[in-house]
Formats: C-alpha cells, sequence, structure tokens
C-alpha cells in the first residue's frame, strides 16, 4: 500500500497514462474522470447492445464458452481502448472485426504452433464439390436436419467457413461488410462463400450416407 | 447467358445481391432449366438452413457486468491538462491477477471555463451517440403536446417544446438524457437534412445570453434561462443554428 502526496501528474503526465504499468500509480483529475465516464457510457451504449452478437461469434469460432468469453472481454477492452478511432458507419461491423482479430490474437497466445485460417484446399472448385450427389434426392433438400446434427457438421467446418456463413446467415451482413470484418477482398468473401456452403453440403451427404449405410 | 454465368450468379440471387436487370436474366432462366433451378432450391435451403437451425449462443449473463467492471481502468482517453490542481493523494493497492494496480485520487478546483467546456463536449458527445446508436427519441411525434407532457413527467425541469415546422424546424420527438452529469431533456428537432439536439436540464442560477461555440465539427449555442440549462447542437452552420436557438429559446 503506497500514499502518495504528489501531484502526480507531474511525474506521470496524463498522456503516458495508458502506458503506465501495474505498480505505478496515476492520479486521474476529476475532470478526466468525468471525460472518462462520458466515453465510457457513450461505449457501453454502443457496445452492449451488439454482446450477444459478439459472444456468438466468438463462441463459434472459439468453439467453447470459456474461451468465447475471454476473447469477448478483450474484444471489448480493445474495442474501448480504440473507440476514438470509430468513424461512425456500422458499429456491429467494427466491433465484430475487433472481436475476429481478439480471437486471432487469442489463438496465437495459447495455441502457438497451430495454424488457423489455413490456405482452401484447390480440391474445393465448386463444379467439384456440386459433382457430389446423393443417392436419396429428399436428403438434398435438407429439412430432416436437426440443429445439433448442424451443429456438429458447422463445428467440423474449416474455420474461415464457419466464420463466413455466421457472418451472412446469423448476422445476415452484406459481402461488403463480411470483407471488412475478415480483411479479406469481397470477391475471396463470395467464392470462400459459395464453397462453405457446398462443403457444408457435403458433410451433411456424407452424414446422410454413413447413416444410410449403418441402416438409420 | 449460359448455364455457367447463371450458376455463377445464383448465390449473389440468394444473398439478396444481384439486382436488375442480370435478376431478371438469371430468374428466367432458372424457370426454364431445371438444372439451375435445382441448384437454386438446394442453396436456398442451406441457407434457409443455417438461418433457422443453427444454433446462437447468447452472452451468459454477468458478462456484461464483468466487462463493464474492467473497463474503466482500461486506457482513459487523452486529455489535456486542467488548469489547477490541488496535490494528489493516492493511494495505490496490490494488483489482483495482474490487472492494473493503481488506483489514485486526486482532488481539483475546478475552473468556470473548464466546467462550461466539459459541458460543450458531453453534449456533443450525446448528440453524436443519438444519431449513431438510433435512439434519436424516446417518443417520437411532431406534437408537442404528445412531447412536453411526456418529457415533464419524467424530469424536474419542463423545457419549451414547440413544433416550429411552420418556420423550417420540424420536432421530431425527445427522450431522456444523461449529460455532463444531469438528467435532462433533449428535444429533437430537424433542419433540411440536420439533426437538432435541444438539451435542458435544471441549473438554478443567473439567466445569460446566448452562447456560440464550435466543436468537433458541431456547432453549440447556449444560454440559461429560468433556472434551465440550454444547448442546442446541430451540425447546422452556425448561423441557422442561432437562429433557431432564438427561435426555440424567445
Amino acid at each position: 500500500m503506497v500514499v502518495c502526496l504528489f501531484p502526480l501528474h507531474d511525474f506521470f503526465p496524463i498522456r503516458e497514462y495508458q502506458d503506465l504499468k501495474p505498480g505505478k500509480i496515476a492520479a486521474p483529475d476529476r475532470t478526466l474522470c468525468l471525460a472518462q465516464d462520458d466515453r465510457k457510457r457513450q461505449f457501453e451504449l454502443l457496445a452492449l447492445p451488439h454482446l450477444d452478437a459478439a459472444f456468438n461469434l466468438a463462441r463459434w469460432l472459439a468453439g467453447n464458452p470459456a474461451d468465447a468469453e475471454d476473447v469477448v472481454q478483450e474484444a471489448y477492452l480493445r474495442a474501448y481502448r480504440y473507440f476514438d478511432s470509430f468513424q461512425g458507419g456500422n458499429f456491429r461491423v467494427w466491433l465484430l472485426s475487433i472481436v475476429r482479430n481478439s480471437f486471432i490474437n487469442w489463438v496465437k497466445e495459447n495455441r502457438s504452433g497451430r495454424l488457423l485460417f489455413q490456405a482452401e484446399p484447390a480440391a474445393s472448385e465448386t463444379e467439384t464439390m456440386w459433382a457430389q450427389r446423393p443417392r436419396d434426392p429428399e436428403a438434398l433438400l435438407l429439412d430432416s436436419i436437426d440443429s445439433q446434427t448442424l451443429e456438429t457438421l458447422m463445428q467440423r467446418l474449416p474455420v474461415e467457413y464457419r466464420e463466413v456463413l455466421l457472418l451472412r446467415e446469423v448476422e445476415d451482413l452484406a459481402y461488403k461488410e463480411i470483407a471488412t470484418i475478415t480483411a479479406t477482398p469481397i470477391g475471396t468473401v463470395m467464392s470462400r462463400l459459395s464453397r462453405a456452403r457446398l462443403a457444408l453440403r457435403a458433410l451433411w451427404l456424407g452424414a446422410d450416407s454413413r447413416e444410410a449405410a449403418r441402416g438409420v | 447467358m449460359g448455364c455457367d454465368r447463371i450458376r455463377a450468379l445464383l448465390p449473389l440471387l440468394v444473398d439478396g445481391a444481384l439486382h436488375q436487370p442480370r435478376r431478371f436474366f438469371v430468374d428466367r432462366h432458372v424457370a426454364g432449366c431445371p438444372d439451375c433451378g435445382s441448384r437454386l432450391e438446394e442453396l436456398q435451403s442451406i441457407q434457409a438452413m443455417i438461418r433457422t437451425k443453427l444454433p446462437f449462443y447468447r452472452a451468459p449473463p454477468g458478462l456484461a457486468a464483468r466487462i463493464g467492471a474492467t473497463l474503466p481502468r482500461e486506457a482513459p482517453p487523452p486529455h489535456r491538462r486542467p488548469w489547477f490542481r490541488l496535490p494528489a493523494f493516492g493511494i495505490a493497492g496490490g494488483g489482483i491477477a495482474g490487472a492494473v494496480a493503481g488506483v489514485a485520487l486526486t482532488l481539483v478546483i475546478l475552473q468556470g471555463p473548464a466546467r462550461e467546456d466539459a459541458a460543450v463536449k458531453s453534449v456533443i458527445g450525446s448528440h453524436i451517440r443519438s444519431l449513431m446508436a438510433e435512439h434519436l427519441t424516446d417518443v417520437a411525434t411532431s406534437d408537442q403536446h404528445t412531447v412536453k407532457p411526456w418529457l415533464s413527467a419524467r424530469l424536474d425541469v419542463s423545457p419549451p417544446v414547440r413544433d416550429m415546422a411552420e418556420l423550417g424546424f420540424p420536432l421530431l420527438g425527445g427522450r431522456l438524457d444523461y449529460v455532463d452529469g444531469h438528467k435532462g431533456a433533449a428535444v429533437v428537432y430537424r433542419h433540411a437534412k440536420h439533426i437538432i439536439n435541444l438539451f435542458a436540464w435544471a441549473a438554478p442560477g443567473r439567466d445569460a445570453g446566448f452562447a456560440e461555440q464550435a466543436h468537433q465539427g458541431f456547432n453549440v449555442v447556449s444560454w440559461r434561462r429560468d433556472g434551465v440549462a440550454y444547448y442546442a447542437v446541430s451540425d447546422l452552420n452556425a448561423n441557422e443554428l442561432a437562429a433557431f436557438a432564438r427561435l426555440a429559446g424567445g
């Protein structure tokens, strides 16, 4: 416990406050606190309504709730830190791109060496993928799939397919917005989305034929 | 168009990104080509399947609170040094789980101009927020006889609310706001394509005349009357906003 009796700003100018390491002491004056309260409130008003979207994306990327929560917390801290750089536009898009970046950082820190976003397999040309036909044409309609099966199949997709499907179908974002979030050219977003849909279809057809083989 | 070109456009059709005139040709082709038609159906059913059956994971309860609790210790915004300050009496505690360790308090004598400056920044912040968050109004009506009682019932001030549509400033509605430490009213007007937020909160003290300021690309006109502080904020040009202030406050 340290008690100080100096005007600390003389030692630690406010602009360097961000760089203070734990153990050093910052002395926010009241004006700063007011501005900070206001800034925090502005941030929360904008960011908290998107917490479910942020968590859902992180949960699908990270694969489990505990890691997703870490990713989201880190993302919100980063978003708050860079809040001043938000230039208007779609706040959800801005926030989700930070969630995605936080996830990538989290992977680097926690699963070092594991390559996450892989180059897409050359065999995933869409025409080839369309060529796979189901034995039973009815299976094409995909109506019979249940949520749990779909969840399992989604988790088996490469993460870049998963995220593009989520951003398109769940967040209902446009190609351009998905391109912004994933830092990918729009043409790549479109082709990746097509392949992702067909990869999901292929998994479903595979699961279906296995079930058929087992006589289910 | 041949099947290949049509097939390349099917995802755009499914995603609502195919516009006329190409959409017309794709629709026409699909109607007459069973192969392309079945591909379109499959794409649509894959899309419908994800949209209707994929689990959505809501944030766990308490996560918002945990995030809120960690925010203020992170990265306060750059801020100019205050004009005057008493020595600080700071207390620092040990860090928990590597978190920020130091918390300190400083006593400050706030000076008038700095205080006014904070209020202006605060109303501008609220103005921007009201535009971005799609939360412009709590009560959206151009009927002044609805907006005024709605606000009066919830506040200790009763701001003047007038529909000035015939003067070029139609009333859009009102909302409650918390600005610069005050619970107040924001009465929302429009002039051409510009939104004007007129903030009002109880501020006992002398009346003050119209004061104009420009900050962060916004114009602000402030005045005080009968114990109420008023701030009109807009990206409207200074002359027109001054005219608005005189109409609203007069």
